[in-house]
């Protein structure tokens, strides 16, 4: 289906916010809150960082609204603004959790409690998204979950298609295998 | 442990799972709405509007002949947010120098979350504002600071617009 | 070119002014008195006419607005004593916000001194920073250190810094001192590092 570029009314409201109306841009974020957010929550992981880079993404599409050359396509050109904020939020994450992480293993000596039985198949899926590197999540979630073409993400990525390709079916083959990881242990 | 088949269709359950709605906190809206809203007010570093939509700013310099006094030394005015919180509000207008205490000048927008919000040009300058809700109760702007000198019972704030090139 | 001596004629006739329809007749009299009179001596009218303005919007008692309208013209006056003959209508509006809050007319002399024009934002930071509960002389002291240097955005941002401090609890005078000592510093930072070679 692509990005939900024509959803009605988008262009309509981002003119009110140019002609003045800010009140008009809560229905644009009011609109995007969930779909966006769910990317950033399956990007970063974290809901408290997933929440600051979604609200911080809507905050920048505001500021640089002047910036959005087609109205009608406000939706994408908002993701892209999200992909690039998740990517530094991810970074910043990332980093984090490995500090985290070895603090834990410092404190419990590394143990790798059995936890098959008693995760729910959501946790599981996204431990296993987490294993993926960040550029393989990115491309993986903007193709299958995010239903964007490459073409598509191509232009929120900067990256090439071909490359893109290869990314969602590495992210693909590495998720099967985390995967039967997990149902193994 | 799995089939062949749970092999094929075990990245279409991961898909499947991931594609369910988030629940991303309600209250994001309103922190959203609140920080592009944060009062301009008396701030010089973050002026969207008028440096960046030519088609503001022409609105802005067509209304500067009604609200720029001779002291406005041929600056383009800078576009300034205004903001006030008030769920229970019918209406909210803000008056103050800049439109001539008119409340019929500057009615403000109602948006989500009992935000009312409005943006008007200001060139360089002190002025004195308030909101008027619902055509009767008085309130200064909790975000900017107070006026001082309250002689006519009711409290106003101000906005102060720096010149350029300082 | 008579439409331009008109349009003139209107511009400066200040009893001419539509604005003026909103006070009462008596008051607008003598509002109108006031403001001719300030305007002799070269005081800008706009402020006068929106205090004025503000006063009927809020309901106030035509003698209220007379005086409320006086006392604005002659701290103008004491204003443009203090900043001199070029302060611009919006300094001088600072200015007379800034004696209210307790400066000096010799603390305004003193920052046109130390300060390139417009000294507008000093003088409001100033103001606002004793509307915030800071004592005058704190304020005035501060914004006279930070004046030479310091732009108008490093200004606001000190004022905002005082605020929240307050808002948290800190006692306004400590509140302004310790960030008073931080911004300085900040700004010698700067003008270090736009001066390579020093040290």
């Amino acid at each position: 289906m692509g990005i939900e570029i024509v959803e009605a009314g988008d262009a309509e409201l981002v003119r009110r916010i140019r002609a003045g109306d800010i009140g008009a841009y809560a229905a644009l974020v009011a609109r995007y809150r969930v779909r966006l957010g769910r990317y950033a929550l399956h990007m970063i992981g974290d809901r408290e960082d997933a929440e600051e880079a979604l609200q911080d993404a809507f905050v920048r599409a505001y500021r640089s609204l002047a910036r959005c050359d087609d109205p009608e396509r406000f939706g994408a050109w908002l993701y892209g603004i999200l992909v690039n904020r998740c990517r530094t939020t991810g970074a910043r994450v990332a980093r984090r959790r490995r500090l985290f992480v070895r603090d834990e293993n410092a404190i419990n000596g590394a143990t790798h409690p059995d936890q098959s039985d008693r995760v729910e198949w959501a946790d599981v899926v996204g431990r296993a998204l987490a294993r993926l590197a960040p550029e393989y999540r990115e491309a993986f979630l903007l193709k299958h979950v995010e239903d964007l073409e490459y073409e598509e993400i191509a232009d929120l990525t900067g990256t090439g298609v071909s490359a893109l390709k290869m990314r969602v079916k590495r992210a693909r083959e590495q998720l099967q295998r985390f995967l039967k990881e997990a149902e193994h242990v | 442990m799995f089939e062949r088949q749970d092999e094929e269709d075990i990245v279409e359950r991961v898909i499947r799972e991931l594609r369910r709605p988030a629940s991303i906190d309600r209250a994001l809206d309103a922190r959203v709405m609140s920080e592009i809203a944060r009062p301009e007010t008396g701030l010089v570093a973050r002026r969207p509007f008028a440096r960046v939509w030519p088609w503001l700013a022409a609105a802005a310099v067509l209304t500067a002949v009604v609200i720029a006094r001779p002291w406005s030394r041929g600056t383009r005015p800078d576009a300034f947010q205004f903001v006030l919180v008030a769920p229970q509000a019918a209406s909210v207008a803000l008056v103050g120098d800049f439109n001539d205490w008119d409340p019929t000048r500057a009615p403000m927008h109602a948006a989500r979350g009992g935000l009312w919000a409005t943006v008007i040009p200001l060139p360089p300058g002190r002025y004195r504002y308030a909101f008027l809700v619902n055509g009767v109760e008085w309130r200064a702007d909790p975000g900017a600071p107070a006026a001082g000198d309250d002689e006519f019972g009711t409290p106003s704030s101000v906005v102060t617009v720096a010149g350029r090139g300082s | 070119m008579i439409l331009t001596a008109l349009l003139l004629v209107i511009a400066q006739n200040p009893a001419q002014d539509p604005r003026y329809e909103r006070l009462d007749p008596d008051t607008r009299a003598r509002v109108v008195a006031i403001v001719d009179s300030a305007r002799v001596v070269g005081l800008p009218s706009d402020p006068l006419i929106h205090r004025a303005l503000e006063g009927a919007m809020k309901n106030a008692a035509g003698e209220r607005i007379v005086a409320a309208v006086r006392r604005l013209a002659g701290d103008l006056g004491t204003a443009r004593d203090a900043l001199g003959s070029n302060a611009t209508p919006a300094e001088l509006e600072a200015g007379v916000a800034a004696l209210r809050a307790g400066a000096t007319p010799a603390t305004l002399t003193r920052l046109r001194d130390l300060r390139k024009p417009p000294i507008t934002m000093a003088l409001a930071v100033l103001a606002d920073l004793v509307a915030s509960g800071v004592p005058a002389d704190s304020a005035a002291a501060a914004v006279l250190v930070l004046a030479p240097t310091a732009r108008d955005a490093d200004l606001v941002e000190f004022r905002r810094a005082v605020e929240r401090d307050i808002a948290l609890g800190a006692p306004p005078d400590a509140a302004t001192s310790v960030r008073l000592g931080a911004t300085s510093m900040g700004l010698d930072a700067t003008a270090r590092n736009a001066r390579p070679g020093k040290p």
